[in-house]
Parts: structure tokens; sequence; C-alpha cells
């Protein structure tokens, strides 16, 4: 009985030891991170998905209320025109945005701690770079969007987003959102340590990750904002080799003017133009629907940026198609509609968005000159991206005077003047991108959005409405919401 | 009748056939000899049988009856002969000196409560104290019925069947005591012969429903041969279920197949022989071709069904077939295929409204299905045998589908020495069925409808096809009609468009069992399952889905049909044909290799006839390796020598297109149990019983916190019978009272107690910017674990009247928390919807059985079992947010406050009186035609009830006069919704068949007030919806949802038995016929079914209703 009872305890230790190691089986034929290769593939995915020109355009002053003609109505569309919180989660809301700005950020943590983990972290230099410098963009889009813009004198005090820096592991993890400066610094940080390590080579499709020039694009809006135009400047002539950012603009004139619709459409958010520093992919009705919603541009907008002559003295040379009735656009985004299911009707609309562009650097480091009092060199890029968009340019005739400056804009004061002229360049170029709403926050304009039943709703610098409200589910992770 | 052997309560008592028996016995021991008989409790005269044990009581001296029934045996003199046979009430005789003692044996018909085989254990019933059911084979069987699953359904309490698809090989939905979890599987877990079978593929729920190809390998148990199963134990309540542990929250259903019985071989057969009734309009509501024709009249007159845009239709029916024929000149003749005058288009258009066709009967065949099972039991003491072999050939019941299956089964038992016992069973099955090609079905929120395309599946055609069609031209040849830009006719398609699949399932298990002790018993048990299963979807050149790929040819066609290949690289360039020779061959493997170890200990020890212990302790191992692997072969040639030819821009569509050509996928599940039961016994009036178990799974993640769980139970019974008081009275001779409260768990489908990473490819636009990529499916959730329920069940069985009567009633209450759920986060980790073990689910029930043997004589019997099955729930937590859509469809949506799977409808606010387009209340209140079924606002919806039904239950009921049987089974099910079939869109074209509640639709304002029914809108009424779907939102409101209470006559059966000396003088042992009608009578269901199925959903695919059946079935023993 004795020997039994022995056999029988051994017999279950023996099973017992290898238990661990039995159960330990993955259920199924999910990776581990722990490669060059698939760190790299995990990055592919640490952009934001997800469109915020839904709502930032239709905030800004380029939007009007097309009433009648309008072909889409959507609350994405029509409550932030009329700076109201958009109830709805689905792509182009603010609250998709924000959850694909930090699902980005989680992939960014989960490869940072991959290399941390490796038994070889130097041969992910590349990667952690790419991690650190998206991490970083990720949370630069939020603390814009979510967070009082920045102002040096309030951001030690204004409420910032909180900084995600390690991967959550439970259900509902806590977090804090400290101060805008607070984010600042870290995003600098980030953005420091990760750019030199950013190696170009590293990538397959190098349009779609941070490659070194739209690393250094980031940098220059960064610095815009944090108001360090030396910066600026210092990283705008690094994006291009020697710093020549006029031969990469888009070529209007030359080849983007001559095409038919669709090719137009097809060309713009392409890898092959060298104006697209960085695309991303993300599910969004941003391609279908920009020309087709209520509020979106308007004859009276487009009739100024586009109809009419600039402060060159010529008009631009965009095309301007109509779908009918107000809705006018310049054909910037085709969609690529991923069917469920080869022979579906159905599926997810994808638009490419470019998220950093030559022209962009180019105004930047612009701007930054009028900022450090450098009005020649601000002129010199205005009127390198006015060649590249007027039919015909001739330096002689379009070049931006300060006569002209004063006839168009009403000012004496050349710095006025030209950062005028930057602020519509800038409207007419980007018009469709959501790009507008940043200089509005920047530059502290007040927008003001008639609606076709006869109210009007204005937001001036300072108003909380200005500040995206941050998802209510946040209060879940103790998080404050702004107030309103 | 054959006399069935049942499972041994205890293991069959080894005799000795001792040439040496002790000397001082020899010394005046007598020969006795003798016959025995067995009197079965149906009454039928007593037959002498093999294998009934003799034995001298208090010695181990004895033997068992031969072939005759004969034995002889040496006994002292005064010894007392104890006879007992399995199944049959023991019997001690004293010798007195006598040397010739006949006996007979009576049936023991209590067997119904004697033991209880949990597949681990059996235990005397006395001593069991949870809550189960046993179910005798051949009580369940219902011949002609050849998936054993649908067995169980009327016929235990507290298990709900619903038929969701009688289609061969898909699994009825199946709950034991309603649903445990809110996104997991609720389906029971089957045991055969002590092993857990695993499914091949899980089929969910929801998957059940939707007629997908997956279900028909979805059934575990359809390579089962009915004919071999001995018995079904239902397991209820947590202590029943103990020893399943982690998988068994949603109950346990244990088939024991039968063994090989002592005695010389028995040979039986049996052959079933079916033929299905076609269905038929006259049980439905569909438009002749007559009314159906001016309800086109009126399409015509408001603009959908116009001459000029005749070619640019996707798909049409005679409207666009004629013209077609106007648009068709021939130059040689200088005619037109039909000249455009109205007396010639009036000429062309009165043939079909004369059609009048009847699709069922084009479709549908009063088929031959025929079964064969031969099996033969033999065996002695040391060694019993059984063999069967079954073959099932089904003809089908439709044009598109058969079924062939073979079964084998071979079962040995060994009685080694008085120490070892071994047991092997080798058990298979082939399986080889057609059915109509079909792909996936994909739901579609945007416009609130499911879609499938190419669906050929005939019951869903003949239900929504027009009648105006002909299947065959004047001229006797198919006609032709569009669809998808092609030529179609559904007889060439099912003849072109198939799906063929096949079945091999092999099961090789050995169990041994070695007395270590008189009362310590080792047994191993280990199977080793092998199954594959394959499907291939053939589509030849002249099917319709291989030709819609090649309609082109015209602008308006190429720019429509999205089968053609529009080039990315290349914007302005017109969408190419990508599919210029051959059709499809798509094949789908679904491989299962699965291993299962058992090591049980087993003792158990009676102090001074007071108390016994029982002490138990087993662990478990189970190994499974699921393989799914799926091709779509582009350009196969099947007329051409099986040559594919492939263009490449189809592969390349596809990869642009996100969808690879071919996958395969792995699914490892890995589990480790150790459990440990006691129970005690004081004189076998109070009994105790508790156990424990440790499970370990992989299915969770890689975290080791999350992988194990412990769980518990207690329970108790109270055999009052055994009280003094009780024997004062003879009314009832055996109650028991039963309790138990305990711990069981189940593994939700989350698997992501570690970071989940998938590998794929983005989703850009141009090739050259594709990239592969890794995405986090789920963040990493330490805390993750199982899905738990505590369970209070109380429990009496009673047997009145010397068991004559039999009750047992069940009450049970269950509270289920930690099921995983969706959980919408503040997104800050980076994912905003999470699944998470946090949501909360109540349930209770009460389930009651009766039976009773109510006449017992020589020539007249009549039994009767009723059973009732009482379960209602709700989700008590669960915040996932659900969308409108997902809440309105037939199968229901969770929702927090409601039942497991809630009805909701959207609220129906009657008719635009401008045009009869239907109107709903809105999020806000307002009254509107616009509902976004995408939206989460579900506030507003109404709850209409569950779409699982409350009660279910069933009534057996059999009489025998002399020779003849008749039987019935009733079952009933209430207390749930039904949505309708969706009949309504926001436009019609000329093939719709329409119900024929369209003649009460809305035709001039003021309708409104006295109809319910919407118009059928003009083109500009409709283009003036902009996009939304009202016709659509009103098939998922209020006013087409009915009850879902149905009563229904699921089998009658007549059995004839020839009389023993007419089958003896035969030369058999016994010969019997039976007819038997399954599936027969819908004797009650909400009037406005209006001849839906409420069973059944009717979702195309490969999903069937179960048919109307008529059975003759013969059975002959040798």
């Amino acid at each position: 009985m004795k020997k039994i009872t022995l056999y029988t305890l051994l017999c279950c230790a023996v099973t017992l030891s290898g238990c661990e190691d039995y159960l330990a089986q993955p259920v199924d034929q999910r990776t581990q991170l722990n490669t060059v290769e698939k760190v790299s593939e995990l990055l592919t995915t640490a952009y934001p998905q997800a469109d915020y020109a839904t709502f930032t355009e239709a905030m800004s002053d380029l939007a009007l209320d097309k009433g009648l003609d309008a072909v889409v109505e959507d609350e994405k569309n029509e409550n932030p025109y009329l700076f109201q919180e958009v109830p709805d989660r689905q792509q182009g809301s603010s609250d998709n945005y924000w959850s694909a700005c930090y699902a980005a950020i989680a992939a960014a943590n989960h490869a940072l701690e991959a290399i941390q983990n490796a038994p070889n972290p130097n041969d992910y230099s590349a990667q952690r770079g790419e991690a650190l410098v998206a991490r970083a963009y990720a949370h630069f889009m939020l603390v814009t969007l979510f967070s009082k813009v920045y102002d040096p004198a309030t951001a030690a005090s204004d409420p910032g987003i909180p900084y995600v820096t390690t991967p959550e592991r439970v259900v509902m993890g806590q977090y804090e959102r400290k101060t805008v400066s607070y984010v600042y610094e870290q995003i600098e940080k980030d953005l420091i340590e990760g750019l030199p390590l950013i190696t170009n080579s590293a990538y397959n499709s190098v349009k779609y990750h941070f490659n070194t020039a739209a690393a250094h694009a980031f940098a220059t809006r960064f610095y815009l904002f944090k108001r360090d135009y030396q910066q600026v400047i210092s990283h705008a002539n690094q994006v291009f080799p020697g710093g020549n950012i006029g031969a990469n603009l888009r070529p209007w004139v030359s080849v983007y003017g001559n095409l038919s619709f669709l090719e137009g459409e097809a060309i713009y958010t392409q890898a092959t133009q060298n104006a697209n520093l960085l695309l991303v992919e993300a599910p969004s009705n941003w391609a279908r629907s920009y020309y087709r919603y209520r509020y979106s541009l308007a004859y009276p907008v487009a009739n100024y940026l586009f109809f009419s002559e600039n402060v060159t003295g010529a008009p631009w040379a965009y095309t301007v198609l109509s779908a009918g009735g107000e809705n006018i656009f310049v054909p910037k985004f085709r969609e690529h509609f991923v069917r469920e299911d080869i022979n579906a009707e159905i599926g997810i609309p994808y638009t490419i968005f470019p998220l950093f562009t030559a022209e962009e650097v180019l105004f930047n480091r612009a701007e930054a000159y009028l900022e450090t009092g450098n009005n020649e060199a601000a002129r010199e890029d205005l009127e390198t991206f006015a060649s590249a968009r007027i039919e015909n340019y001739d330096a002689r005739t379009h070049s931006i005077s300060n006569s002209k400056l004063r006839n168009f804009y009403g000012t004496s004061n050349p710095k006025e003047g030209l950062m005028a002229a930057l602020l519509d360049f800038k409207a007419a170029e980007f018009v469709h991108e959501g790009m507008r709403w940043f200089d509005i926050l920047r530059h502290g304009l007040t927008v003001v959005h008639p609606t076709i039943e006869g109210q009007t709703v204005e937001s001036a610098p300072g108003d909380p409405r200005r500040v995206l409200q941050i998802p209510q589910e946040a209060k879940l992770a103790g998080i404050e919401l702004n107030p309103r | 009748m054959l006399l069935t052997v049942l499972v041994s309560p205890v293991p069959f008592y080894p005799t000795q056939a001792s040439t040496l028996p002790p000397a001082q016995a020899q010394q005046d021991a007598i020969t006795v000899r003798g016959t025995v008989r067995l009197q079965p409790g149906s009454g039928a005269p007593a037959e002498v049988s093999p294998g009934v044990t003799i034995l001298e009581k208090g010695t181990a001296n004895g033997t068992a009856t031969d072939a005759n029934g004969n034995f002889q045996l040496q006994v002292q003199p005064n010894a007392v002969l104890v006879v007992s046979m399995v199944g049959y009430i023991t019997q001690d005789v004293n010798v007195a000196g006598r040397t010739a003692i006949d006996v007979t044996l009576d049936e023991n018909i209590s067997t119904l409560g004697e033991v209880v085989v949990t597949g681990y254990q059996t235990i005397d019933r006395k001593m069991f104290t949870g809550a189960a059911t046993l179910l005798k084979g051949e009580d369940a069987k219902r011949e002609g019925v050849t998936d054993v699953s649908r067995m169980l359904e009327g016929r235990v309490a507290g298990v709900s069947v619903q038929n969701v698809s009688g289609t061969f090989g898909a699994a009825p939905k199946i709950r034991v005591r309603g649903a445990t979890s809110i996104t997991g599987d609720n389906k029971p877990l089957w045991v055969v012969d002590g092993i857990i079978l695993e499914d091949v593929v899980n089929v969910s729920n929801e998957q059940l429903s939707t007629g997908d190809p997956a279900t028909l390998i979805g059934s575990s148990v359809a390579g089962l041969n009915p004919d071999d199963i001995a018995s079904f134990q239902i397991l209820k309540d947590a202590s029943a279920t103990a020893m399943y542990g982690a998988r068994a929250m949603n109950g346990v259903v244990v088939i024991t197949t039968k063994k090989g019985r002592i005695g010389k071989p028995q040979v039986s057969y049996t052959g079933n022989f079916s033929t299905y009734l076609k269905p038929t309009y006259s049980s439905f509501d569909i438009m002749n071709s007559a009314d159906q024709m001016s309800v086109y009249s009126e399409l015509e007159r408001k603009g959908w069904l116009n001459h000029s845009d005749a070619s640019r239709r996707q798909s049409g029916g005679v409207y666009t077939r004629m013209y077609d024929l106007i648009n068709t000149y021939d130059p040689t003749t200088g005619t037109f295929g039909l000249e455009n005058t109205p007396q010639a288009r009036g000429a062309f258009l009165e043939r079909y409204a004369r059609a009048n066709t009847d699709w069922f009967d084009e479709l549908f065949k009063n088929s031959f299905m025929q079964e064969h099972s031969v099996s033969i039991s033999s065996g002695t003491e040391k060694t019993q045998l059984y063999f069967s072999t079954s073959f099932l050939k089904d003809e089908g019941w439709t044009v598109a589908d058969q079924v062939k299956r073979f079964t084998g089964n071979a079962r040995a038992n060994f009685n080694l020495s008085d120490k070892i016992s071994l047991g092997l069973i080798t058990q298979g099955s082939i399986r080889d069925q057609q059915a109509p090609g079909t792909i996936g079905r994909i739901s579609d929120p945007v416009t609130g409808r499911y879609n499938r395309d190419f669906d050929i599946n005939p019951f869903s055609y003949a239900l929504n096809t027009s009648r105006t069609l002909t299947a065959y031209g004047a001229d006797g040849n198919l006609e032709y009609f569009r669809r998808n830009f092609a030529p179609f006719n559904i007889l060439n398609e099912l003849e072109n468009n198939t799906l063929d699949i096949s079945v091999l399932d092999l099961k090789l298990q050995a169990d041994v069992t070695y007395k270590i002790l008189q009362n310590l018993n080792y047994n191993f048990s280990g199977a080793l399952r092998y199954a594959k299963t394959n499907q291939e979807h053939k589509v030849r050149e002249n099917a319709n889905m291989a030709l819609a790929y090649r309609a082109a040819g015209d602008a308006t066609v190429e720019e429509n049909n999205k089968f053609l290949y529009r080039d990315p690289d290349n914007p302005e360039a017109q969408p190419v044909v990508v599919l210029p020779y051959g059709g499809f061959y798509n094949t789908n493997d679904d491989n299962l290799t699965s291993y299962y170890l058992r090591n049980t200990l087993d003792w158990d020890n009676t102090y001074n006839d007071i108390h016994t212990v029982r002490l138990f302790a087993s662990q478990e191992l189970r190994y499974a390796d699921r393989q799914n692997k799926g091709f779509t072969g582009y350009g196969y040639q099947y007329d051409k020598g099986g040559v594919p030819y492939i263009d490449p821009n189809i592969i390349k569509q596809g990869v642009e297109g996100n969808f690879n050509y071919y996958n395969m996928g792995m699914r490892y599940d890995r589990f480790l149990a150790y459990m440990a039961n006691g129970a005690y016994s004081y004189k076998g009036k109070y009994n105790l019983n508790g156990t424990v178990r440790y499970d370990g799974s992989n299915l969770l993640g890689e975290a080791r916190t999350a992988r194990w769980l412990p769980t518990w139970n207690v329970s108790g019974s109270w055999n009052i019978d055994t009280e003094p008081f009780m024997q004062q009275q003879d009314i009832v001779n055996r109650l028991t009272l039963r309790a138990t409260y305990g711990l069981t768990a189940s593994m939700g489908n989350a698997t992501n107690s570690s970071l989940v990473l998938q590998s794929g490819s983005t989703r850009r636009p141009y090739l050259s910017e594709v990239e592969a990529m890794i995405y986090i499916q789920n963040l990493e959730n330490s805390e993750l674990t199982w899905e738990k329920q505590y369970e209070t069940n109380v429990g009496v069985d009673a047997g009145l009247f010397n068991e004559r009567v039999q009750l047992s009633v069940d009450a049970y209450r269950r509270n289920a928390f930690d099921l995983i759920g969706l959980i919408r986060t503040s997104g800050i980790g980076g994912e905003a919807l999470k699944v998470a073990n946090y949501a909360d689910m109540e349930s209770h029930g009460l389930e009651a059985s009766l039976t009773g043997a109510i006449v017992e004589s020589k020539d007249w019997g009549l039994r009767s079992q009723m059973t009732f099955g009482y379960n209602k729930g709700k989700i008590t937590n669960l915040s996932n947010n659900p969308d409108i859509f997902s809440l309105v469809v037939p199968e229901g949506g969770p929702k927090e406050g409601y039942s497991y799977r809630g009805l909701f409808s959207i609220p129906f606010a009657g008719l635009d009186p401008e045009n009869g387009s239907p109107m709903f209340i809105d999020e806000n209140g307002e009254t509107s035609g616009e509902v976004d079924l995408q939206s989460d606002q579900t506030q507003h919806l109404i709850y209409e009830g569950p779409v699982d039904p409350i009660v279910t239950g069933g009534w057996f009921n059999s009489v025998r006069y002399r020779n003849f049987s008749l039987s019935g089974l009733v079952t009933y099910s209430a207390g749930n919704k039904i949505r309708l079939n969706p009949a309504f869109q926001n436009s019609y074209t000329d093939l719709n068949a329409t119900p024929y509640d369209f003649l009460n639709r809305w035709i001039l304002p003021g309708d409104e007030e006295n109809t319910n029914i919407p118009s059928i809108l003009d083109r500009l009424e409709e283009a003036e919806l902009g996009g939304t779907y009202p016709y659509n939102s009103y098939n998922y409101s209020t006013a087409r949802v009915v009850d879902g209470d149905f009563v229904r006559l699921k089998q009658v059966s007549l059995t004839y038995s020839l009389p023993a000396n007419r089958v003896s003088a035969l030369g058999l042992s016994n010969l019997s016929f039976s007819l038997v009608a399954n599936n027969l009578w819908l004797i009650y269901a909400d009037e406005r079914l209006n001849g839906q199925d409420p069973e059944f959903f009717g979702s195309g695919g490969v999903a069937m209703p179960i048919p109307r059946q008529f059975t003759l079935s013969l059975k002959i023993g040798l």
C-alpha cells in the first residue's frame, strides 16, 4: 500500500511539473515581438489611423453652411461647425481621433518595451527612433486639439493630456492630465531622442513612416507651436538636402492642373509625390464626403481663395471642380474601399491623409522667419510657393512687394502683411486637409459661422469650445473633462 | 423486442467457473439445473436469456445461463441462489434441496433512477446528490432522425432543442438550463463513453442560424450511429457536472454506447426507409403569379420596370426579359425577338401571369432515404464484444442535397484477471454530403439587410422568387432570367454550383481498470481522435456565379458590375473582366487532432454497515489542435480537363482588396485538471458530497495567473423513504430530497491575458505602398479570468406506487459573474472598446418530469411522460453599447436589464399619409422615416421579449396492445418572440415574390387609417428617401414581430412486433415493423407566421427547415 501511494505521488509530481510548459502553448498563431522586423511591422500602426479633417475643417473658417445644396448631412460635420460636441464615436468624430492617437501610442509603447527587453537593443535603434517620434507626434496632436493651445504664460497650469509611456495592462488604467508644458517637455524629449536614430533604409514604405524628412517636418510644426523659431528654421532646412524645399513642392502648374478628376484625386496622396512627407491610411468617409458635407467649402470662401487674384496679382492654378450647386472642391482624396469580403457590397472606406508635406515645411519656415524678424527670407519662401502655383509665373510681375501687401491687406507693416499672405496661402493650399484649424488656434483667429437659418455662431480666442471635449469615458480613468 | 444492455450499475461480477470448488463444499453438494426467463417491463412474454448470473450466496461459486437460458451449478443443498441480470430485479432463491429451479426475473422499471453515469464514475442513485436525467437509448431513439442530438427534444426537462436548421450535420441549438455566457458559447459539453467530444469547428450560437457551410460540420455527434447508443445522461447542476469542471457550466450530455453482452452472438438489424413531403405554397403566404403580375404592373406604372433602363438592371424577371427580347434584332430575318406592340407585350406577359410556377415542386422531391444498421453483440465472462456498422443514404429533400454516411464501431471489454479489466473502442464515420453552393453571409448594418451573393438555397429561392418566372420555357428548355447581369436558371445553377462536404472521423479509445485493493480502483482512459473535413465549393463555368464575373461588353454593365476589376493604378480605365474562362474551385478544410488522458483513483468503504465513504480523485489532460485552411481557386476549367486559367488581375484585385486567396490557421487547445471528490453516506439515508477542482487552460493567453482556476461545490441528499415514518405507507416507495451549491466556470472567448498581436497587411490602395504589419488586436488584460457562476439547486425525486409513477422536480438559481463583455474605456491605454470580465447575469428556473406506467398488464400498457422546463434569465450588468442593428435582427442582441438575447424593435408609428411609407419614433421621440441602424442610441427601442423560449417541454405517450404499440411525442415551447421574414424593401423588382399582405397595402392617402402595410413607392418618392431605408427598418419594427409559442406533434410511431412463436418459427429472435411520422404537425403557432417555421431562421445558404418525414422501420434480431 505504501509503495502504491508513493508511486502515485511520484506520477502526480511528474505530470504536474510538465503542466506549465504544457499550458504555455499559445492558443493561436499570435506573434511575439522578438525580431527587429516584427517590431518594425508593429510600428506600422504607431500612427493615428483616423481623420481630424472632418471636424477641424468644419470648425475652421473655410467651412460655410451650404444649406439645401448639401448632399450629406451628418452630425460629425454639423456639430463641429456649430461648436457643439459630437455624440457619435465613429470615424470622423473627435472621440474617434482621441482613441486612434492613443492606439498609435500603445503600439509605440509596446515596441519600445520590446526593444528594452530585447537582448540586443542596439539592433533596434532605427525602430526606437521611429517609436519615440511617433509617440511624440500622437501626443502633440492630442494636446493641440484637446488642451488649450500652447501659451508660455499659462502652459504650466493649463491641463494637458495624459502622456503615456508604458503599455496598459489592466482594463481600466488610471491616468493624469498634468499640464500642457509637461506634455510639451515630454514631446520634446522623445523628439530629440528619437530623431537622430531615424534611418530611412529601415522602412519598406518610407512615406508611411517617420522618415527623416517627416520627422524634421514634425519638429518644425512642434517648435512653431512652442514658439522656438530658430529650431523651426533649423529643422526646416534639414528636411530636404541643401534646404531646397521649392523643388519638392507639388507641381500644380506643370502636372496636377492638367489631370482629369480621377487622376487628380489619385495623385494627391501617392507616395511617389515628393511633396508628401508622411502619409497615413485611415478608416474615414472623408474622401467620399469632403465636398458633399453641408458645412464645407462654399463659393464665398472659394471666390476669395481660388476665383480671384491673390496678393501676387494672379489667381492660383488649383483645379477647382463642382459637383453641382455649392459643392465645389479641389480634388485631393480618393476613397480606398476595403470590402468586408471579396463579394461584399459593404466595407470600410479608407482615406489616405498627407500628415506632413513640403508645403507645410516651407510655410513653417516662412512663419519662423517672420517671427524672428527676417521678413525678406519669409518673402522669398512665399514667392517660392507662389512660383509653383501660378501659371506662367514671372518673378517680376508676381513678386510679393510691400506695396501689393499694403494694397491687398491694408497694412503698411510688412511683417503683418506677409503673415496675412502666408495664412491665406496656407488656407488655399491646405483646403479640405483640416490644417487651417491649427493656424486659427496658433494665431488666435476668430471664426464666424453663419447658418442658413440665420443664426451666427462665433468663436473667439479663449472660447472653451475651441478645446475639444475629451471622451466621457475618460472619467473612468480619473481624467477631468474640459470645462464647458 | 431486442433487449438492450443498459449501463451496468456495478462491474459485472466475475464468476468463477471453478474446476476445483472448495473441498468442504464438495462433500454434500448437489447439482441444480434450471432455466431463467426475463420478464420485460413492457409486459411482453418472458423470454429465456443467456448471460444471467447465478451465484451461491456468500461464496464465489457461480455461473451464467447459456444461450437457451439454462444453467447448472453445484451448490450446498441449503444454499441460496442469487439470480441477477443487469436491468432486472435480483432474486434470492432458496435451493432447499431442489435440483430443478426455474426463475423469472422482472425488469426493473425503476432502472431509470437507479444509477447515474457521469462518464467518470458510476454512482448508485441513492448516493447521487446532483441533478441529472437519464434517457435510455431505446426510449430516445426516433427512427428516421439521423442526428442523435435531436433525440433529446422534448424528452428532458430543462433541455431546449431548437432546430434552427434541419440540414444534415447542422447542430440544433441546444441549451441546458438556458444561457450562462453573454459572449461565449452556451453549448453543452458532449461526452461519449467517458471522453469529451471536441467540436471540429466551433460554431457559435449566432453562426448556427447563418446558413454558412461551416454549420454542416458543426454537430459533433453527427457521426454517431443512433443504434449504438445505450443511454443519454444529462447532467445539469454544479454537483452533477463537477467532474467536467471548467467547461461544464452549460451542462453535460453523457452518451454511453452499447457494450457486448454475455451469451451467444446476437445479431440485430435495423432498416429505416424514409420519404419526405415536399413543402407546398398552400402553407405559405406567397402571391400566385396572377396577383404577382398585377403588383408588377403597379411597379411598371411607378417607373420601376421601364424599357429604357432594362439593359442596365443587374437582375430582372419577366419584364426585363421582355425588354431584352424587344431589343434583340435579327438582321437575317429583319425581326425583333418580340414586337414592341401592346398586343405582343400583353401576350408575352400573359404566359407568365398564368405560369404559377410551383418552385417547391421544381426544387423539392419526395425523396427516399435509407438507413441500415447491423450490430453483433457477443461475449463470455472474460470477453465481451460489440460490433456495429451502419449506412445512411439520403437522396435529399431538394434536388441539390444528398448525404451518405458510414459508421463503424467496435468495442471490446476484457476481464484479464480479477484485478485488471480492459476496454477498447474504435469508432469511425465517413460522410459524403452535397449541398447547394454557397458563400458566407454578410450582415449589412448600413441598409439593414443580410447579404449573401449568389444564394441558391432552394427553400429560400422558392419562398422569395416570383411565381411568374418559369423554370422551363415554352420550348421545354431551361429558361434563363437575369441575375448579376448574367443568365440565371435555378436548376442549371444547382447543378453547376455545388458544395461537396466530406468528413472522416476516427476515434480510438482504451480504458484500463486495475483493482489495487478490494476497495481501491485505479482507472486509466485514453483516447485519440482524428477528424478531417473538407468542403469543396465547385462553381462550374456555366454557373451564374462564374458568368457574373464575365458580364461585360456594355459600358453601363461594366460600370455597375462589382465583379469586374478597376485598376487603381489607372484611374480612368474601364473595369475589366478578370475571370475570362472557367469557374471557381474553392476549398475549405477543418481538421482536428485531439488526445485525451485521464487517471482516476476510486476508493470506498463501508463501516459497520452504517458509514459509507467514497473518495475519488482524478487528473485529466486534453489536447486539441484545430486546423482551418481555405483556398480560392480562380479560373478552374471543369470541362477542359481541370486546368485552371488564371488571369493575374484577379489575384491583384484580391490582394489590393486585402483578400488573400488562401489561408491556413491553427488553434491550439490545452487543458489540465485535477479533481478530488468525497462522498459520505449515513446508512444510505443522509448523503453528503463535495468536490474541489483545479483547472488549467491555455485559452486565456500566456499569463500564468489567468490560466488556473479552482472551483468547488457541495451537495447533499436525504433519502426520506428510508425513514421509519415512511414505512407506514405504501404510496411513496422512493423519496429523495437533494440540494447543491457550488461554483462552476467556463472559459469566455477572450484570450488576452497577455498582449495579442496579429499580422496582416496595411490597407493602402497601391501594391507598391502596401507593407506587412502587426497590429495590437487586444491589449494585455492582467485581470482576465474565467467566467463563473454560483448555482443553487434544490430537487425532489419520488417514486410512487412501486415506481409506477416517477416524479422529479428541480428548482435552481444561477448567478453568473465575471462574464466577458465589451466595455468602453477611456481609450488612453490604446483600446477604446475592450473585452473584460465584468458582466453579470442571473437566471432561475424550474424543471419537472413526470413519468407514469399508467396501465401495465399482459395485453395492455400505457405509459406517459411529461417534461416541463422553465428558465428565465436577465443580464444585470453589461455596458456593451450595442447599435440598433445588432438588437433588432432576428437573432436578437444582449443589453443590460434584458434577457441574454433580447429581440428589440423600432417603434412603428404608422404610414406616411403622403406616400404610404413607414414611419417610426426616433431617438428624439419624433416621428420620422429615417432610422440610422448603426446608431448606438437604443433607448427608444421597444423590447419584445427573449429570442430563446422561456418554457420548453414535451409530452410522450405510448400505448401497447398485445404486439402493437403506438407512441406519440408532442413538444412545446413558449415565451419567446420571432421576427417575421423581411418582406419589405424600398423598391422591388420583377423577381420579388411578395406576400398576400401586399394586397392590403397602402394605395391612396387615407389608407393609413386602415392598414399598416406600406405602399410601393414610385421612383421619385424612392429617390426622395435619399439613402435612407425606411422599408428595411419596417422589417425590424414592432409591426413585424410575432409570438414564438408553438406546440408540435413531433413524432407518431406505430409498431408491430411479431409474436415470439412466429418469430422463432422464422429462426429469428425478434422481428418488428414500425411506421413513423416525424415532424408531423404544427398544432399551434402564431397565425401571423403565415407558414414561417417558428424555429427556423430562413437565412439561405445551406439552412433548410426540418421536413415532414415518413419512415418505415424494420428490426430483425437473430
